[in-house]
């Protein structure tokens, strides 16, 4: 009794105590926010990167792809040991490609892109398309139809270009913005305009962000390709690789907040790209979706036993195998930032026993009253051992609170720290984010505080021991 | 028939203390009985080793030559925890300067050799019971008015009290005062050595005093004088025992 008595009398007189409970406080809630912050980058960026790719993908080892694709996906819907497991199927064509437009000003862009054919309803069904369209979104039947009006805006586009009297400054002008600022045509003639086949752009190629003047932090999209405007696509045909190319219209633009894709994917049709190709019938890959994410390595494993055993064309992945570097990438930045971040434990441990060391020296008189009494070294050290985990735990309770406060407001705590230094702290252009994410676990936040009130108590058994071990004459006459 | 078997006795009582290569031969072979009921004054100068003997006495230290025995039985070379037990049941302490535990209250103080004595569980039983007891010491000792009271709230003369209420808490056998009034004025040292004395004269108890202070001796049975480490005059026992009421029943 006399243990607990004393251990609490000790934590409410002890201010000196207070500075090992800031130390493991701060150590606890730092943790605590960098782990539920990397892990919401983590979780999102998985969740991203599992959308964009499908739960298993049959691909092409080389560019000029695979032949029968229909015939592949029938006789995985017929096999026995995959009957159930399937949700959805579809062909791409997948290659690289060069893309050409004007911008406002006249001027004539060209980026290199990943050009990719698909069957846009059956794309949609896979996952991770048609969630990220702008004017076709989550729609179970995205399509590459060219609306009325982006229909109109390349008629009036084209036969302004026709106007020979209009200089080409004129043709774009300074508010590119806007649709109305562009100078009304002359009545058109009966049509012959020949309108090209959609195509569904990557919103980083149709726009780019500024920072708003008046609000630091916030982001505005500025588009310089609106649907109905023209891109040219150049790519090289599948069996000379020559190059070919051809005009399409913007018609909807995909916005998956991954600046890989964002900035470099053209979505066009795929049986028009096969046509462009001259690969009729044959595709890169074949995307598959499971009903159970978690039989993703199975139908991989048994489709292998299907196709790739018998073709070293073939390459099958699961979209974690394919993702796997960025995965494993991320993992291991978390990992050796947790035990960095440990170390900040480990430092608040050395400050316990810097400060332990302080309060048995402190003690020591009394220490030789307690053995005087009757008090043996165990019951000694288990003042100071208990002092360390009660100071311990005290620091965990506290900082896990912090923690949590801090991670649930992050996105108000850092816009306030971006106004009060000047820096912007999390740069939205950059990551793409409005928010910052984070995904705090349980099973994180219990770890922290187990290995916290450890370290406090570890750090603790070296002055208890002390303690324990003076001599009862020289601790009462210690001065 | 009473027993006359010292209850503490030490047999050629030998201690050395080394600093870095210099020692210092403090007690060169002291021989003392205490016989139960007694009432002790062990006279000496500072560096005669009476405080050195009174640590050997009560367990704190070891001799490097010599025996302690409790009752005939051999003590120094006790286990730990059996030289715990003793000093926490058998023997109690009051020190010069009072040595309080300052993050304690006064009865919590005079408790707490009775906390050390019980495990967690056995305390609860018992705390009621040990509160009143404390309370009745402190009553006794006139500081039962001071029973929520900070050491530091409370003067010189109330804090050895309260050390003496401390000492009684689990019924020694032995008191051992090392200059209980060492740090107290004339008065306060007064009415100090009237507490033990009618400690000693109405429930018996054996008192081991240290003093250097002559005034102190009068109602001492014996006076025992060290100086350089060895007894100078020990005059043989003589207090009737059958005038004092025996604390305990001897043991056998």
């Amino acid at each position: 009794m006399y243990k607990v008595l004393l251990c609490w009398r000790y934590l409410r007189t002890r201010y000196l105590a207070l500075a090992c409970i800031i130390s493991v406080m701060l150590g606890v809630a730092t943790l605590i926010v960098v782990n539920s912050v990397m892990t919401g980058f983590s979780t999102k960026l998985r969740e991203r990167l599992h959308d964009l790719c499908s739960d298993v993908l049959i691909e092409a080892a080389s560019l000029e792809g695979f032949g029968d694709p229909n015939g592949k996906m029938e006789q995985i819907r017929k096999d026995p040991e995959l009957a159930g497991k399937i949700a959805a199927m579809t062909p791409t064509l997948e290659t690289f490609a060069m893309i050409q437009f004007y911008w406002p000003n006249g001027e004539m862009i060209t980026k290199p892109i990943r050009l990719i054919g698909v069957e846009p309803e059956g794309r949609a069904a896979i996952g991770g398309f048609s969630n990220f369209l702008k004017f076709q979104k989550n729609q179970t039947k995205p399509s590459f139809e060219v609306s009325e009006d982006a229909k109109q805006r390349y008629e009036w586009r084209l036969r302004a270009l026709m106007q020979p009297a209009i200089p080409q400054a004129k043709i774009f002008p300074d508010n590119f913005d806007t649709a109305e600022s562009v100078p009304q045509p002359v009545a058109p003639t009966p049509s012959t305009v020949k309108i090209p086949r959609g195509a569904i752009v990557g919103n980083l190629i149709a726009s780019f962000r500024l920072e708003d003047e008046k609000q630091k932090g916030k982001y505005d999209d500025y588009y310089v390709l609106h649907p109905g405007d023209p891109i040219y696509i150049t790519t090289v045909s599948g069996a000379k690789l020559a190059p070919v190319n051809d005009s399409f219209l913007v018609v909807d633009y995909f916005t998956s907040e991954m600046s890989e894709y964002d900035s470099n994917c053209v979505f066009v049709p795929l049986d028009y790209l096969q046509h462009l190709r001259t690969m009729e019938g044959r595709v890169t890959s074949i995307q598959i979706s499971v009903k159970d994410h978690h039989d993703a390595r199975l139908v991989c494993d048994r489709l292998k036993q299907m196709f790739s055993e018998k073709s070293l064309a073939l390459n099958i992945v699961t979209w974690e195998d394919k993702q796997g570097a960025i995965l494993q990438a991320i993992e291991i930045e978390k990992g050796i930032l947790n035990v960095l971040l440990f170390l900040i434990i480990g430092v608040a441990g050395f400050g316990i026993l810097a400060i332990f060391s302080m309060i048995v020296a402190e003690k020591t008189r009394d220490i030789g009253v307690l053995k005087a009494l009757g008090a043996s070294n165990g019951g000694v050290m288990k003042i100071f051992v208990s002092y360390g985990f009660l100071l311990g735990l005290i620091g965990t309770l506290i900082g896990t609170s912090l923690g949590v406060w801090l991670t649930e407001n992050i996105n108000e705590v850092e816009q306030w720290l971006s106004m009060s230094t000047g820096q912007q702290i999390f740069n939205r252009k950059v990551y793409y984010f409005d928010k910052i994410p984070t995904d705090i676990q349980a099973g994180m936040v219990l770890l922290v505080n187990i290995g916290a009130v450890t370290i406090a108590v570890v750090f603790s058994v070296l002055p208890a021991m002390r303690a324990a071990f003076l001599h009862p004459v020289r601790a009462l006459r210690y001065e | 028939m009473r027993d006359s078997t010292p209850i503490l006795s030490a047999t050629s009582l030998h201690k050395t203390y080394r600093k870095y290569q210099q020692k210092v031969q403090v007690l060169r072979g002291v021989d003392l009985d205490v016989h139960e009921g007694e009432f002790i004054s062990i006279l000496g100068a500072s560096g005669s080793g009476k405080s050195t003997l009174l640590h050997l006495l009560g367990l704190l230290d070891a001799p490097d030559i010599g025996r302690i025995l409790y009752q005939g039985r051999r003590i120094d070379n006790l286990p730990r925890h059996d030289r715990d037990q003793l000093r926490n049941g058998t023997f109690g302490f009051i020190f010069q300067f009072y040595h309080l535990l300052p993050e304690l209250n006064a009865l919590e103080n005079v408790l707490a050799p009775a906390m050390i004595k019980f495990s967690f569980r056995d305390w609860w039983g018992q705390r009621k019971a040990m509160r009143r007891r404390g309370m009745e010491l402190l009553e006794r000792v006139g500081l039962s008015h001071r029973l929520k009271h900070r050491p530091r709230e409370m003067s010189g003369g109330e804090l050895q009290r309260a050390a003496i209420a401390r000492a009684l808490i689990n019924e020694p056998r032995v008191l051992l005062a090392d200059e209980p009034t060492g740090n107290l004025d004339e008065q306060n040292g007064t009415h100090i050595m009237q507490l033990l004395r009618e400690l000693n004269r109405q429930e018996g108890v054996t008192i081991v005093m240290l003093t250097h202070n002559l005034d102190l001796i009068a109602d001492s049975d014996r006076v025992i004088r060290l100086r350089d480490g060895l007894v100078e005059t020990e005059p043989a026992y003589s207090a009737p025992l059958s005038t004092r009421p025996m604390k305990t029943p001897a043991l056998s």
